[in-house]
């Protein structure tokens, strides 16, 4: 298959499941400190939000020192489950889900402040438990705030860059997503190449955003 | 219906603390919670329901113990089978009059559908005339069909009480007395034991019953019984 | 008030715009990644041999480094890995022909991790299953990974090994990678692997068909020609090999 396919479908790979992680841990930690009161807690906040000011590089960095086989976290995984990140399109995921995280978890945090405590009381009078009370009232209120942070994470993860590098590597068709193999074309001089992929990334982000829109409030209220 | 609530609860906000001490026996099926507003009559109410935790005391409905700081019981207000009507209603503005009635029915994860059937929702749809409205989401109701629909919704799920936070400020004078007529009516129907809050002595003319009046976070001196009502 | 206030920022911004224009003696050198640590000295002494002047480095993989200077990167000197990335420059018109020299000569070995557990001796031995991945620089554009892909490939090892290579965008990050035990192995140059001598041994030295020789020239859109060449030419004194041997390169 020609490189530019295999680094689209494998940068779409990367991307899906870095959201989807992302948006577990994220709308968790949003309505964790949306709802619960505890020292610290804004301290949290902060160091939640974190990713989203440090450089790329930054963060790879200190992913690589804490996954790698020497690291703290990796050396455990290496010895239990036999596994290494590095190197690997699920590091690779992990690299993209750590900088897109903080993207859903304010504004999950934000919609969750904004749903008015009352309806939860009110089904939990009416004998509703708390995870029933979750889904069917309190992430119905706030979905539209989730999702615009949803998409703005897979649009991060999609272009994530300096610390998919760090951990990753540029391995073609393992690791090697759209963004990284129009740097690695352009620094071997592979312009054709390069030109090919930079108009495939725009493409897919433009359908990103076309995407946004169409799903933009305005349209979900016509139910 | 034997109600015996004890509850002191203290709470602060910045340099300023309020505290709450409620205390009352009774065993009437009407029981109204009168007094100025901050008195701390939606707090007592709450703390029945669950959804308040005092800091010390106890809350005894029908021989059931739902509260007891020294024992440390604590039921959830899952648990309670309270009726608690919020003050606004609370009805869920993303569900339907229809949906919002049959809430409670099912536990489960899922909402209950647009065009849900059911013979509890229903029946509850024709008492309260609800039926045209079905449909309708509750930002398209008046304040009386609101109201109504919050009743149903508790109703439905067929509590062991009422808890009704000021049923009738939100609502114009003539809307009020014609509610009032039909709460008295139906409380009469259903024999369901109900407390009621209110600071509209109107309210507590017509409903009546054993009248537990508190100033400012405590019990007014004594208990006036203004009404006794065949239970 | 807010005019004063306003006219105030626009002086300032005016100052820095200045000060950035205002050269100086300035010299942007664009040097092969195996080269840093030796040319921060290197340039250090050249300042403090010719007060005034500001030597300003920019290190990368070679290839990089053609790349910037192709599209237009304002570079004063390049000094390169290999001399197919000085052919190619010259082809571009990026430096003069008549300019470059080779000032320095390396050794490109094969490194493992200091507490490796597998023997390797010789370039077959990276075939055992003990080494799991092996770091070798990008052979598109860093010269260490060129010059291992022609070994590689005359000892017929090139395909059989491919699998385990984790390519990198130039020789420090193979270095690194062999330093954290990321990689089993890597190809790095003699000059690296004195770096890091205490978290790297070298296996062996790979043996190739011709010395690997780097090239340094002036730069054709030099805007401070005079200059370069005078950096260029002082890279070859005997002050400068001296830094150069000591970081493990080898004499010309």
């Amino acid at each position: 298959m020609h490189p530019t396919w295999t680094a689209l479908a494998l940068s779409l790979k990367v991307a899906c499941w870095a959201t989807a992680l992302a948006l577990i841990c994220g709308v968790l930690a949003g309505y964790l400190l949306a709802r619960r009161r505890f020292p610290g807690r804004e301290l949290l906040d902060t160091v939640l939000t974190l990713p989203l000011v440090m450089p790329p590089t930054v963060l790879g960095y200190y992913l690589l020192v804490l996954l790698g086989r020497k690291g703290w976290i990796g050396a455990r995984l290496q010895e239990t489950f036999g596994i290494n990140l590095i190197f690997t399109w699920q590091g690779a995921v992990i690299a993209a889900a750590i900088v897109a995280f903080p993207l859903v978890f304010k504004p999950a945090r934000a919609a969750f402040e904004t749903v008015d405590r009352r309806f939860e009381d009110a089904a939990r009078v009416l004998g509703l438990s708390e995870l029933a009370v979750f889904f069917r009232v309190t992430l119905p209120l706030a979905w539209r705030g989730i999702l615009a942070g949803a998409l703005l994470a897979f649009a991060r993860a999609l272009g994530e860059f300096g610390a998919t590098l760090m951990v990753a590597g540029s391995i073609p068709g393992r690791t090697q997503t759209l963004s990284i193999a129009v740097y690695e074309a352009v620094q071997a001089g592979q312009d054709d190449l390069a030109n090919g992929l930079v108009l495939i990334t725009s493409a897919v982000c433009v359908a990103v955003l076309l995407t946004a829109g169409w799903l933009a409030p305005g349209r979900i209220l016509n139910r | 219906m034997h109600f015996d609530i004890d509850i002191r609860k203290t709470l602060r906000s910045g340099k300023r603390s309020f505290t709450l001490e409620a205390r009352f026996q009774s065993d009437s099926q009407r029981i109204v919670l009168f007094g100025p507003s901050g008195a701390g009559k939606s707090l007592s109410l709450q703390a029945i329901a669950g959804l308040l935790r005092p800091d010390s005391g106890r809350i005894g409905v029908g021989g059931a113990l739902l509260f007891d700081a020294a024992r440390g019981i604590d039921l959830p207000p899952q648990a309670r089978r309270m009726g608690y009507v919020f003050q606004d209603y609370a009805l869920f503005p993303h569900l339907n009059v229809r949906q919002n009635i049959a809430f409670g029915i099912e536990r489960g994860w899922r909402n209950p559908d647009k065009h849900v059937r059911s013979e509890a929702v229903d029946y509850w749809l024709e008492m309260f005339h609800l039926q045209h409205l079905a449909h309708q989401l509750p930002g398209e109701l008046s304040g009386g069909q609101r109201q109504r629909t919050a009743l149903a919704r508790t109703l439905v799920a067929q509590p062991a009480a009422l808890l009704l936070d000021e049923p009738f400020a939100a609502l114009d004078p003539d809307l009020r007395v014609q509610l009032r007529n039909e709460l008295d009516q139906l409380q009469r129907r259903l024999q369901i034991p109900t407390i009621l809050i209110s600071h509209d002595i109107a309210d507590v003319e017509m409903f009546g019953g054993h009248i537990v009046r508190l100033h400012d976070g405590a019990p007014a001196p004594e208990p006036i019984l203004l009404k006794q009502v065949e239970s | 008030m807010r005019s004063s206030l306003l006219r105030k920022f626009a002086i300032a911004c005016v100052a820095l715009g200045a000060g950035a224009l205002a050269q100086g003696a300035e010299l942007t050198v664009s040097a092969a990644a195996s080269l840093t640590d030796a040319f921060k000295e290197i340039a250090r002494d050249y300042e403090a041999r010719y007060p005034g002047t500001t030597v300003l480095l920019n290190f990368g993989a070679s290839g990089a480094l053609l790349q910037q200077m192709a599209k237009g990167a304002p570079v004063d000197v390049f000094a390169s890995a290999d001399q197919e990335t000085m052919d190619a420059a010259v082809a571009q018109g990026l430096v003069a022909a008549a300019e470059r020299k080779n000032f320095v000569r390396n050794a490109l070995v094969v490194i493992v991790p200091r507490d490796a557990a597998t023997a390797v001796t010789r370039l077959d031995d990276l075939r055992q299953s003990g080494v799991e991945r092996i770091a070798i620089g990008n052979p598109a554009s860093v010269p260490a990974g060129r010059y291992a892909r022609q070994a590689l490939v005359s000892a017929a090892l090139w395909e059989p090994l491919a699998p385990k290579f984790i390519q990198t965008q130039n020789v420090r990050q193979a270095l690194d990678y062999v330093a954290r035990g990321e990689t089993g192995a890597g190809f790095v140059y003699a000059s690296d692997a004195l770096l890091f001598k205490e978290r790297v041994k070298v296996a062996f030295e790979v043996p190739l068909a011709l010395p690997i020789t780097y090239p340094i020239a002036r730069t054709t859109a030099s805007r401070n020609g005079a200059e370069a060449s005078r950096f260029s030419a002082y890279v070859q004194t005997p002050a400068a090999q001296a830094v150069l041997v000591r970081y493990g390169f080898l004499k010309p």
